[in-house]
């Protein structure tokens, strides 16, 4: 799951200062399962936004809603009605920054900024607590490691560690850090697969992660088929 | 063809209080309108639910109690007193609430014969319905064996009054001393213009035995004895009394001889005590009275000296029922015992009076008994109902009532439609027992406790033997309801599957499989996971907070026009912490004026982080939040739950340049009247240092 964290407020009104009429749109899947961008999250940056104006005496009105998903063309179109009949001037997107631009780039005209910051994928390590737990690197050798990603986990993103910053379980940059590779080396024992971590992992091909612009996953199964689009109405 | 009748409530599942009650009382929603202090409208849902309101708030045997699911943390809700409670407290409400119009009358004429509870609660659902119903009683007093048997220790005339005087304020004509088939033959009633006649005259006589010696003098029946003992001139008794029988009656009968001065007052009765038919809590307080009950025996004869009663002679009872259930007493004649007695009270149990049928057509179907059909109510006679224990056989008030509703709904029927109504006998589903790992989660609350007379006082004479709740008894009372049903319910639609509300539980009831769900039969309805749900996607089915931001929304923009130099507060109380609706009363009428803008909350915990800070988007400068006092919250956790949020709040208006000081929290100190006005002033002085800089 994508983790976000809402923007402090302040901040936020720094985005929506010159506007009159603003839409707090939150996101139904990621960011409200993270506690970043539900519909509750909305109402309470809302709120807090009123609370700001009127301190200033300033009338601004402040909507909100939440849509499914962010991050799909065929949620987003609603909030392209409701923006367009409640003639509103500025979006606050809480969705994670994929919903952000796709958001933006379907009100076109309308600008809209981001009320939280997108983190990481991770997960719930105990209730209130989310963790990193993968880099999105588009190369996965978790089958080596145990389950436990060294490109999330180690700070240096080591293929063959740990390195000497090792530390009774902890990273050298903090004791608040696990070690990664610690971790590992804990979990292969269990599985009984230690030896294994003796072979050498080659350096990695890098090119999958952030390079060479924005990557892309194509399914054929569902992509517009040629000529389709011809043949609509649009 | 009779017709089907239908229940809109079939499909719904009730709390098993509200399943268990004869009439179907909410009682849910009855605690739920004490709680907030709004007695009158307690009121207005007893009465359309039961006309013998006050007399059940007294001698109801509370079928709701019994099957209250708190049983299984501590003890059942207390809700027969509440339900008393409520009368008391609301009786100049109800006396001008009686002189209000009725409705208008009908042409259409029914008659009803009995005014017990089963008739005057047909009666007066028939002048609600619009007809002119009339009642005819033999005794010179309404209110059946309510009026004319039960000892006043237990239920005081006066209370039986204010029923029927409501009952009469709807256009009851009750006529008293009116004997059906002396004065008047039931035939007779139809040519005076009568459309249809309900027979109501339940079971007025006492059976008697057949054994030797019954016929001694000082041998009486139970139910024409408590009728003249309570008349002006009660009977005489002997310093020994004995009374057969192990019934509620029976029990009425000893305990009103002990009271007349008996001093060795002796039931004989064949059950053992667990089988004795009589109220648990009734045979308890007859053994308090030193009213000896000796179980499994039976009466074998009667001795006499010179025709007047010397004592009785019993056998020993071996078994009451035969296998499958049925009455057939078994004894063991070389066992006996003997009692001395001065008298004997015979309480073996009743029988109807039928001397209204004379000269009619309705059929008997045994000594006293009338032939009806049990779903249409309809005697062997067109036009003549029966309702009530004359037909149903002995029962408590409150299924006489219910019986007298469903005669109303067959009579209306038959007048309106010109046919009959099958009322077939329905169970109400209910949500069933409390799963043992919610009880145990549950905080346990000692009931109100409400000590009777002492013994040695009660015996001394006819006093009523129990008072009722004070007020700050039946709030502390209603609050012990666990709300059965009125949880959480989640929005499919919305829900994220976010497991907030199964980490945040805590009665570990919330479930999420492909969506949350919490399920109706263990949810507690704190409220916990709806104020904490990320998706907005979860709503208590009898709390919600938009009311109230539609009032903050009125009241504070204009209390600030008003006192524009005093800094606004608004307080979001613990509603739990009420002692008495007086106080809040008043808070609410007179503090807006200063400043201060009291909300009673059920639970302030409830609140989410957004209706926090509500008060400050209408333009309040400060939020007071009074929770419960130190270990009184009902719910594990959410203290520390509402404080996460407060601290939420706070960092909010930080980051939107506001001082977090401008949120208090306060736990409650002694009771709401001794500390909340402390707390408001004490924030409210704060504020104003706040706003000077």
């Amino acid at each position: 799951m994508i983790v976000a964290e809402r923007k402090p407020l302040a901040e936020i009104r720094t985005f929506v200062e010159d506007y009159r009429r603003i839409l707090i749109l939150g996101c139904g899947t990621c960011t409200t399962v993270c506690l970043a961008g539900g519909e509750a999250e909305a109402k309470v940056v809302a709120s807090g936004l009123r609370i700001s104006f009127l301190r200033e005496e300033r009338e601004v009105e402040i909507l909100e809603d939440c849509i499914t998903r962010q991050c799909e063309p065929e949620f987003v179109e609603a909030v392209e009605q409701k923006v367009k009949d409640e003639a509103i001037e500025a979006v606050l997107s809480l969705g994670c920054g994929v919903g952000v631009n796709l958001v933006a780039q379907s009100l076109e005209t309308i600008p809209v900024f981001p009320g939280v910051n997108t983190k990481f994928f991770g997960g719930v390590v105990e209730p209130g607590m989310w963790l990193e737990l993968c880099a999105g690197c588009g190369n996965c050798i978790l089958h080596l490691t145990g389950g436990i990603c060294p490109i999330a986990r180690c700070s240096k993103s080591l293929l063959n560690g740990p390195c000497g910053g090792t530390r009774d379980g902890k990273c050298e940059i903090s004791e608040d850090v696990d070690c990664g590779w610690a971790l590992i080396v804990e979990r292969m024992k269990k599985l009984g697969t230690l030896d294994r971590l003796a072979e050498i992992i080659p350096a990695r091909d890098w090119s999958s992660s952030h390079h060479g612009g924005p990557r892309r996953v194509i399914h054929e199964e569902v992509a517009v088929l040629s000529g389709e689009e011809e043949t609509s109405d649009r | 063809m009779p017709k089907e009748a239908s229940l809109d409530t079939e499909t719904i599942i009730h709390a098993p209080c509200t399943a268990a009650c004869p009439v179907h009382t909410d009682t849910r929603q009855l605690v739920e309108f004490i709680v907030n202090g709004r007695y009158e409208d307690a009121l207005e849902l007893l009465l359309a639910a039961n006309p013998f309101s006050s007399v059940c708030g007294r001698i109801c045997n509370h079928p709701c109690e019994q099957s209250c699911r708190r049983t299984k943390v501590d003890a059942p809700v207390g809700l027969r007193r509440l339900k008393r409670f409520v009368m008391e407290a609301t009786t100049d409400y109800r006396q001008s609430r009686r002189q209000q119009d009725a409705p208008p009358l009908g042409k259409e004429r029914a008659a009803i014969i009995g005014s017990g509870p089963s008739g005057l609660t047909a009666a007066n659902d028939l002048a609600l319905q619009g007809y002119r119903p009339v009642v005819f009683e033999k005794f010179p007093t309404a209110g059946g064996l309510l009026g004319n048997a039960i000892p006043r220790y237990r239920l005081p005339y006066s209370v039986i009054k204010e029923d029927i005087e409501d009952i009469v304020a709807q256009g009851v004509e009750v006529r008293t001393g009116v004997e059906i088939g002396k004065d008047i033959l039931l035939d007779d009633l139809f040519d005076q213009g009568f459309a249809a006649i309900l027979i109501a005259t339940g079971l007025t006589e006492s059976r008697t035995l057949g054994i030797a010696g019954i016929d001694s003098r000082g041998i009486l029946l139970a139910l024409p004895f408590l009728r003249t003992a309570l008349s002006p001139q009660p009977p005489q008794l002997g310093a020994r009394v004995v009374v057969i029988g192990g019934g509620n009656v029976a029990v009425d009968a000893a305990r009103t001889a002990r009271r007349l001065g008996a001093q060795k007052v002796t039931m004989i009765c064949l059950e053992s005590r667990d089988q004795m038919p009589a109220w648990q809590w009734e045979i308890e307080e007859t053994a308090d009275e030193g009213i000896e009950i000796m179980n499994s025996w039976g009466p074998r004869s009667v001795f006499d000296k010179d025709g007047t009663v010397r004592g009785l002679e019993l056998k020993r009872c071996t078994a009451v029922f035969d296998s499958e259930g049925r009455f057939l007493p078994q004894f063991d004649e070389t066992d006996t015992a003997t009692v001395v007695a001065d008298n004997i009270i015979i309480a073996i149990g009743q029988r109807g009076d039928v001397t209204c049928l004379e000269g009619s057509q309705v059929n008997l179907a045994g000594e006293g008994r009338i032939t009806w059909d049990k779903e249409t109510l309809l005697t062997s006679t067109e036009g003549i109902f029966a309702c009530g224990e004359v037909v149903t056989g002995p029962g408590s008030a409150v299924e006489a009532v219910f019986d007298g509703h469903r005669a109303a709904k067959a009579i209306d029927h038959y007048l309106g439609k010109g046919e009959l109504l099958k009322q077939p006998a329905l169970e109400l589903p209910h949500i069933g027992d409390l799963p043992d790992e919610v009880a145990s989660k549950i905080t346990v609350l000692s009931p109100s406790a409400v000590d009777l007379l002492a013994p040695d006082r009660r015996i001394k004479d006819f006093s009523e033997i129990e008072r009722g709740f004070t007020e700050a008894e039946a709030l502390a009372e209603a609050r012990r309801c666990l709300a059965c049903t009125t949880g959480a319910l989640a929005d499919e639609e919305k829900c994220a599957a976010c497991l907030t509300c199964v980490r945040i539980c805590p009665f570990g009831v919330a479930t999420v499989d492909k969506t949350a769900a919490m399920p109706q039969d263990e949810c507690q309805a704190c409220g916990l996971c709806a104020a904490q749900c990320p998706a907005a996607a979860i709503a208590l089915t009898r709390f919600g907070t938009n009311q109230m931001k539609e009032r903050l929304q009125t009241l504070v923009p204009a209390i600030k026009d008003r006192t524009p130099t005093i800094p606004v507060i608004v307080s979001f109380c613990c509603l739990f912490e009420m002692t008495g609706r007086k106080f809040v009363r008043e808070a609410e009428a007179t503090y807006p004026e200063e400043g201060v803008v009291p909300i009673m909350i059920p639970c302030v915990a409830r609140l989410s982080a957004a209706d926090l800070l509500s008060p400050f988007e209408v333009g309040a400068d400060g939020l007071v939040i009074i929770a419960c006092s130190e270990g009184s919250c009902l719910y594990p956790t959410a203290e520390d739950r509402l404080l996460a949020r407060v601290r939420q709040a706070k960092s909010i208006l930080a980051e939107i340049g506001l001082e977090e000081e401008r949120i208090d929290y306060w736990k409650t100190q002694g009771s709401a009247e001794v500390s909340w006005t402390a707390f408001w002033t004490l924030s409210q002085k704060k504020l104003s240092e706040i706003l000077k800089d």
